[in-house]
């Protein structure tokens, strides 16, 4: 079985940026504003949270970021999955899929 | 238009330590919030406020702070060095609690610490069994961290990697002065000799009884258990 992070926060976090990049490379504000807008505004993002999970995650080679200049001129900063990236999705998911199994046994709810 | 770079670098002063990028990117975010705020149709005095609140008041000291964690705190200071220095310090800690302790022990007690066994006193035997605590300690903070098998293994290694640093240098030292000082005494092959006891006492036999506590952290790593 696999074991679940002890700081869910965190993991959550990550795996729902992991998943989000594996559709599409997207800058900070697309990230966060994308999550806000999927998950109807359950999942925020501010800057102090955001950003520095997004260069731990570049340190550890699972995003790749690149300075990208758009049509009107402006530079963002866009991020990419890297095959290392891609590959974590799988067990992140698995370990979530666990965890909520295992909080379901203990309290019942459904559809975690 | 504001000009997003100078508003995060005369807010946000810590990122003059960090990467210029880190305020590009920052400023670029800003700049985005600002003209989706304009977008829905809200005054360019309102979204601004609303903007430059992400970087103001507590947001902004947790910012400052978030990173300067993720600058300052690398892999290798969150899973070698911060749990190998608490290991080092518990180490530390452990050994000169029971020198405390044999020191104010009954004098009969004292003796029969004093006995040996396998050349070594007991006293030093049951300081060395307290060695694995140190070491299962060093192994779970450094897994707390998210450390490898090799890291949790570095981390716990801690002490002895220092100690045997430390006397490296001083032999090194040593010899260095003997060729620069007249009548310095030195002796290499009693120097060695030396060298090599004390990394038996100090590295080596350290390291095996910090190493039986990394097995027992492994071990209960291994045991399926959710702990949050």
């Amino acid at each position: 079985m696999a074991s679940v992070n002890a700081q869910i926060k965190r993991g959550s976090a990550e795996l729902a940026v992991l998943t989000l990049l594996a559709e599409h490379p997207l800058h900070g504000y697309e990230i966060a504003k994308q999550i806000e807008a999927q998950t109807g505004g359950v999942l925020r993002f501010d800057m102090a949270s955001l950003y520095p999970m997004l260069y731990r995650l570049e340190r550890k080679s699972w995003l790749k970021a690149e300075w990208q200049t758009l049509p009107n001129g402006r530079r963002r900063r866009c991020y990419r999955l890297t095959p290392s990236g891609r590959k974590q999705i799988a067990p992140l998911r698995a370990e979530w899929r666990a965890f909520f199994h295992a909080l379901q046994s203990v309290t019942g709810f459904q559809n975690a | 238009m504001p000009d997003w770079n100078e508003i995060v670098r005369k807010n946000l002063r810590v990122l003059r330590a960090c990467s210029p990028e880190f305020t590009e990117e920052l400023a670029a975010h800003l700049e985005d919030s600002y003209e989706a705020l304009l977008r829905e149709g809200l005054p360019a005095e309102v979204a601004f406020q609303c903007t430059i609140r992400q970087i103001e008041g507590r947001r902004k000291d947790w910012l400052e702070l978030r990173f300067l964690q993720e600058d300052i705190m690398t892999d290798f200071t969150r899973k070698i060095a911060l749990p190998g220095l608490l290991t080092f310090a518990a180490s530390v800690f452990v050994m000169y609690a029971w020198m405390f302790a044999l020191g104010h022990v009954q004098p009969k007690i004292f003796w029969l610490a004093s006995t040996k066994f396998l050349a070594l006193p007991l006293w030093a035997w049951c300081l060395l069994c307290l060695l694995p605590i140190c070491g299962a300690l060093g192994a779970f903070l450094s897994q707390r961290n998210g450390g490898s098998r090799l890291q949790r293994i570095a981390a716990a290694l801690f002490p002895s990697e220092i100690m045997g640093t430390v006397l490296l240098l001083v032999f090194i030292a040593a010899f260095i002065l003997s060729r620069f000082v007249p009548n310095y005494g030195w002796d290499t092959s009693v120097a060695l000799k030396g060298l090599g006891l004390y990394l038996l006492g100090y590295v080596v036999l350290p390291a095996v009884f910090l190493l039986l506590g990394v097995g027992v952290v492994e071990k209960a790593k291994r045991t399926p258990s959710h702990a949050m």
